[in-house]
């Protein structure tokens, strides 16, 4: 590896301070970085800006949501193999012509088909979102003429794992720039957001195109028209929708909404997957187990206590929680996203309040608002506004508590 | 510093003359107001009886012209499915009598989630060479977000729809809001909206089909389900016996006396 | 004169912008401006209001007693306000009802009140007059291009005619329903303050 660093250093000497290059230097840094391990580090959390083992951090989240990941993949190609074999078409995407060509068949217990024809509609996506953040990332980091910085790796893998795999790409790069851009950078890069990109990249696709991530044609990359007794739409908008309520859930296997085998979003649907997330990230020390306890907390306290009361025209009412944390984006969210630092409160006390008002709010929209069977989204992007809130408020108790002591 | 009397005497002048300005521009411009208030109906009116394109454009004159020349006011007694001749149908203003307690009565629960309903409904017959061809109702009833108002218009079997919009609402844009989509609104054209006597069109989830196919049933708004259903329950009650039903029941056995 | 008259005018465009840097009257600049036509309609209203307001008021401004200044203000622009929504409901019925209690709502938008308390009492009434034509520019300005972004992306429209085809009309351009919404407005005026403050550093506020 000695000839690499030779030739880093050499060009190196132009993006350094007073070099020809030296705009470029973030351009060059982050190659730098990312063949080598930096030379001066610092030890704090992503909120401090030169904190360079942010990096490390960063890493550690993705390698932990690498589960989820694999399941995208492994259950995008399910859906869609399982679809097309009860009848369904192959949809007239290049995806499928891709596919196709590799010629496996739509099998449904083929694990190697089910796995590639996931990655043919995961990874453009994913690149796309790659290409679009690392434009917005770059381009930001050249003009503020400091790093670029590792923010956006989690963004780029969250952002494939909370759209549907049918999603035109394009859709997909205008949400990924207004997510980095208006999420973040508008409030000076990372670690300054108030909001989760990678979730106001989805709010934005959510808005802006309803008709590709609701109803029940986006969630299964297959053309279901025609086909008799196979439904598309999510589970949660099976329940809500027609008044089905749990006995809709009825022909729902728990395990398998546990493991993921169902349609949804392509990262959401196994909560077994953002369950070894978990751990990861709680043994790491990266994730704070009180926000996702938080969340639990609240989840159960509210559908509970909506199951109590009951309703007659709701039947979304009696949905119990279990239900609620295995099906939608409730796993991916509490483990992913309610943790994510910089957006959550910093205080003990203020994470779990956080989680359980994300909790609460969760049940809230998807029973109570006729019109988002989900509402994991809105209810962190919420609670994020919160966070700031939250913190002063626990602070200055303790600050109140401790002069208390000392007067 | 001003005395009291002084103060008291300045603001009582600009009283008057703000009062004098504002009163003086209400008079005087009233009468144009109203007659904008009239036009807009009578477009909408001609519009779903199909006598007026959206992208038309065309005179005050030429819309009276049109109006006058096609189109019958008539007032109809829910209750009874007879005209209202004791009313004058020009100047009556169904939205008022749905609020005033004295020409109106809370609705049964429905479906429509409509809470007031007027004795008397305004109805349009489209005339034409003094034949009536076609009957324009006045529908509204909740949708998702918002209240959905429109106009029905029936054939004079007062079974086969020949046209809907809805001229204001508050869906969402690109999922509910797609009820004011010109290729969506063309499918209800030539569908029935009786079956035995009973309101039986309504909007089902996915694709109908041809009209010959489907008489009864319209396409559905993707990702719009509650939209969708909120047009099925607000179309089934003005049709039903709450709404026009006697009154399009009265229609009907006087086509058919006439057919036969 | 001719200078300062100038400055009186042009200044609130750009440098001394009631939206963008005093942060008044964002409220109906989120409700109207999901067209072009509404957001000149209420833009040229606002401009009325403000002249006329500022001018009136300027020109008995030695005579109000100050123990009422304020009520005295609120009657002269209420009134103007209402008599041009009268206007609007008779000569522009379409656009009237599509700003709905905007139009009407202009009695609250503080600029105006800003403006008569902060300009036109101290100051002559031709200068009021053009403080107020300005100011409202610098408001309609904003409306416009605000208008515009959300008409062209929302509805691929402009001034009502079409510019992008429709993706359901077999042309190209899917409608970007978030433009529709209210919130877009926000989106929109914030890029706008940013776009001008990257240009003018000057009015970034001091921590």
């Amino acid at each position: 590896m000695q000839w690499l660093r030779k030739i880093l250093d050499k060009v190196g000497k132009d993006f350094q301070h007073g070099g020809k290059l030296e705009k470029f230097h973030a351009v060059y840094d982050m190659q730098d970085t990312v063949l080598f391990t930096t030379a001066d580090t610092t030890k704090s959390g992503s909120h401090v800006r030169d904190g360079m083992d942010l990096k490390r951090m960063m890493v550690t989240v993705v390698v932990a949501m690498l589960p989820a990941v694999a399941m995208a993949l492994y259950n995008t190609g399910y859906q869609s193999n399982l679809a097309i074999a009860a009848g369904a078409h192959a949809l007239d995407a290049w995806q499928e012509a891709v596919f196709a060509a590799l010629g496996l068949g739509y099998d449904p217990t083929n694990l190697l088909s089910n796995l590639v024809h996931g990655a043919v509609w995961f990874i453009p996506i994913f690149a796309v979102t790659a290409i679009a953040g690392g434009i917005v990332e770059t381009v930001t980091a050249v003009i503020r003429g400091h790093e670029v910085n590792e923010g956006f790796l989690v963004t780029m893998f969250l952002i494939p794992l909370i759209t549907p795999a049918t999603v035109p790409l394009w859709q997909i790069f205008v949400a990924t720039v207004f997510g980095v851009l208006i999420g973040k950078e508008i409030f000076g890069g990372t670690g300054f957001n108030i909001l989760n990109p990678a979730l106001v990249a989805r709010a934005f696709l959510f808005f802006a195109y309803p008709a590709e991530i609701s109803g029940d044609k986006v969630w299964i990359a297959a053309d279901l028209t025609g086909v008799d007794g196979l439904s598309g739409a999510t589970w949660l908008s099976r329940a809500s929708s027609a008044g089905m309520g749990p006995e809709g859930l009825g022909n729902l296997d728990l395990m398998d909404a546990f493991l993921g085998f169902i349609p949804g979003s392509m990262g959401e649907t196994s909560a077994l997957a953002c369950l070894i997330g978990a751990v990861i990230l709680i043994a790491t020390g990266i994730g704070s187990w009180r926000t996702m306890a938080g969340v639990g907390i609240g989840t159960i306290a509210l559908s509970m206590l909506l199951n109590a009361v009951g309703s007659e025209t709701n039947p979304f009412f009696a949905v119990p929680f279990y239900y609620h944390m295995v099906l939608g984006g409730w796993a991916l969210g509490t483990v992913f996203m309610a943790t994510e630092p910089v957006t959550s409160p910093f205080t003990d006390t203020g994470k779990l309040i956080y989680g359980f008002l994300i909790g609460v709010l969760v049940v809230l929209v998807r029973v109570v608002n006729p019109a988002y069977p989900e509402g994991m989204m809105l209810a962190i992007l919420f609670m994020n506004m919160f966070a700031p809130l939250i913190d002063y408020f626990f602070i200055q108790a303790n600050i109140k508590r401790r002069a208390a002591r000392y007067a | 510093m001003h005395s009291n009397a002084y103060t008291f005497g300045f603001a009582a002048i600009i009283c008057a003359v703000c009062g004098i300005v504002v009163a003086g521009s209400a008079v005087s411009l009233k009468d144009r107001q109203d007659a904008n208030v009239r036009l807009d109906k009578q477009k909408k009116v001609l519009s779903v009886a199909g006598l007026l394109t959206d992208d038309e454009d065309v005179t005050p004159d030429e819309v009276q012209k049109r109006f006058t020349g096609n189109i019958q006011i008539k007032v109809v007694d829910l209750k009874t499915g007879g005209y209202a001749t004791e009313v004058d149908a020009t100047t009556f203003d169904q939205s008022k009598a749905s609020k005033d307690p004295a020409r109106s009565a809370v609705a049964p629960k429905n479906k429509a989630k409509v809470l007031r309903l007027p004795n008397r409904a305004t109805v349009y017959h489209v005339v034409k060479d003094g034949e009536l061809v076609m009957l324009v109702l006045p529908v509204e009833g909740k949708g998702l977000w918002s209240t959905l108002y429109g106009y029905l218009a029936l054939e004079k079997d007062g079974n086969t729809i020949a046209g809907l919009t809805f001229y204001q609402h508050g869906e969402t844009p690109g999922l509910g809001g797609e009820v004011d989509n010109e290729k969506w609104k063309a499918l209800w054209k030539g569908r029935k909206a009786f079956k035995d006597g009973k309101p039986f069109i309504k909007v089902i989830k996915g694709q109908a089909g041809p009209v010959a196919e489907a008489p009864y049933e319209v396409d559905g708004l993707s990702g719009a389900t509650l939209t969708a259903r909120g047009v099925t329950n607000l179309i089934q009650f003005w049709l039903g016996g709450n709404g026009f039903g006697p009154y399009l029941n009265k229609m009907k056995s006087l086509a058919k006396m006439k057919g036969a | 004169m001719a200078a300062k008259t100038k400055e009186i005018l042009l200044d609130p465009l750009f440098t001394n912008n009631p939206i963008a840097l005093q942060v008044l009257g964002v409220c109906s600049a989120l409700a109207v401006t999901t067209k072009m036509e509404t957001s000149v309609v209420m833009a040229l209203a606002v401009i009325a209001v403000t002249a006329l307001s500022n001018l009136s008021i300027s020109a008995i401004r030695n005579y109000i007693p100050s123990s009422i200044r304020i009520i005295v203000q609120l009657t002269i622009i209420a009134s103007l306000v209402i008599v041009t929504d009268q206007v609007l409901k008779a000569f522009m019925y379409d656009v009237s009802k599509q700003l709905s209690v905007f139009v009407g709502l202009i009695i609250t938008n503080c600029i105006v009140m800003g403006r008569a308390e902060a300009f036109a009492m101290q100051n002559p009434p031709m200068a009021s007059l053009f403080d107020g034509i300005g100011n409202g520019m610098g408001y309609g300005l904003v409306l416009l291009v605000v208008g515009f972004f959300r008409e062209l992306f929302g509805s691929g429209r402009l001034f009502g005619a079409q510019v992008f085809s429709l993706a359901s009309e077999g042309g190209w351009y899917t409608p970007n329903g978030l433009m529709v919404l209210a919130p877009s407005a926000f989106f929109l005026i914030a890029t706008f303050i940013w776009v001008l403050r990257t240009y003018k550093p000057e009015q970034v506020e001091e921590d």
